[in-house]
């Protein structure tokens, strides 16, 4: 390992074996997004937004606003407070999760590709500990620039009461 | 004794056409862009010699890691009225590299009169120490409707 990759993220020996072998994995047999699609594809998932899970989102972005923990240290499980009421979702994740639904997760993630664009209704709150549903529809394949784009319709909407929490048009960069 | 107190900062139907909106500033830590709800999926986020395989300089930040922090801007500043109606357009123009320090922006750009208050909209955008723009964008917000 170089010095430059020995600031950034320092390892042993043993945790460069490991990252190579997961690397290697994440490698196998991927196709690139743009031939992973067609356009009129539509992929959908139910998520359970549970009160870890957005700590889990949160956290990784040092956002620490009160009104997304429906779960603190000691206390564990709480019914949190918003202007809403208990706990809500922080108003990008649901965003964040497209990913897991418009990359075929039955399917090798196609590594290269990168997020470039989206445009995101935020419709109502969604309360933590709702289950909601992802449906993503690829709409378009395009070039521009010598660059392939992939892009995909996103609505997101509660299983139990049926309302539409988000709406989002969104590109995907493709090798 | 003394008392000091945090400055109410809301924007509001009287906030006018170009305001400037206090940001949050963060550092683009590997650790975190690597997290398994983030990045983990793609070396390209966090492992230094994949990335340097594949032409980068270093790690780079998925895209929604900026728009988050551009949304938790828009949180301090709209409050509740950011999860009712509102719209976030981003679009990544630069990659964000591992080390560095993020920074949002955003101005007040137009106020469109609606029910008894006006849909804000704001020009936002995310960039480095340099200056040098990654994220670029817009919200939309209805305040006082």
């Amino acid at each position: 390992m170089t010095d430059r990759t020995q600031t950034l993220r320092p390892t042993t020996v043993i945790q460069d074996e490991q990252t190579r072998a997961f690397v290697e994995g994440l490698q196998n047999g991927s196709q690139t997004y743009w031939d992973m699609i067609e356009i009129g594809s539509v992929l959908s998932r139910e998520l359970t937004i549970t009160p870890e899970l957005v700590i889990l989102y949160a956290d990784g972005v040092e956002d620490y606003n009160p009104w997304y923990e429906g779960w603190k240290m000691n206390t564990w499980h709480i019914p949190g407070e918003s202007p809403f009421g208990g706990a809500i979702v922080p108003p990008l994740m649901m965003s964040h999760f497209v990913l897991c639904v418009q990359f075929d997760h039955t399917k090798p993630f196609a590594i290269g590709s990168i997020h470039t664009f989206h445009d995101t209704e935020i419709l109502a709150p969604i309360p933590v500990g709702a289950t909601v549903r992802i449906d993503a529809k690829a709409v378009d394949k395009y070039e521009k620039r010598g660059r392939r784009y992939v892009r995909h319709e996103v609505t997101v909407e509660d299983v139990a009461t049926g309302t539409l929490y988000m709406r989002e048009l969104r590109d995907i960069l493709s090798l | 004794m003394t008392t000091t107190s945090t400055p109410v900062r809301r924007i509001t139907v009287d906030t006018p056409v170009g305001f400037e909106l206090i940001g949050v500033k963060k550092k683009a830590a590997i650790q975190l862009m690597g997290s398994r709800l983030w990045g983990r999926f793609n070396p390209n986020h966090w492992d230094p010699a994949y990335a340097g395989e594949t032409g980068l300089k270093a790690p780079i930040q998925t895209g929604e890691m900026s728009s988050a922090y551009i949304a938790e801007m828009c949180v301090n500043w709209f409050g509740a009225d950011f999860f009712k109606g509102a719209r976030i357009n981003c679009k990544y123009i630069a990659s964000t590299f591992a080390g560095e320090t993020i920074e949002t922006f955003g101005v007040v750009r137009e106020k469109t009169a609606k029910g008894s208050g006006y849909r804000f909209t704001v020009d936002v955008w995310a960039a480095n120490e340099d200056g040098e723009k990654k994220t670029v964008g817009f919200v939309e917000v209805d305040v006082g409707v």
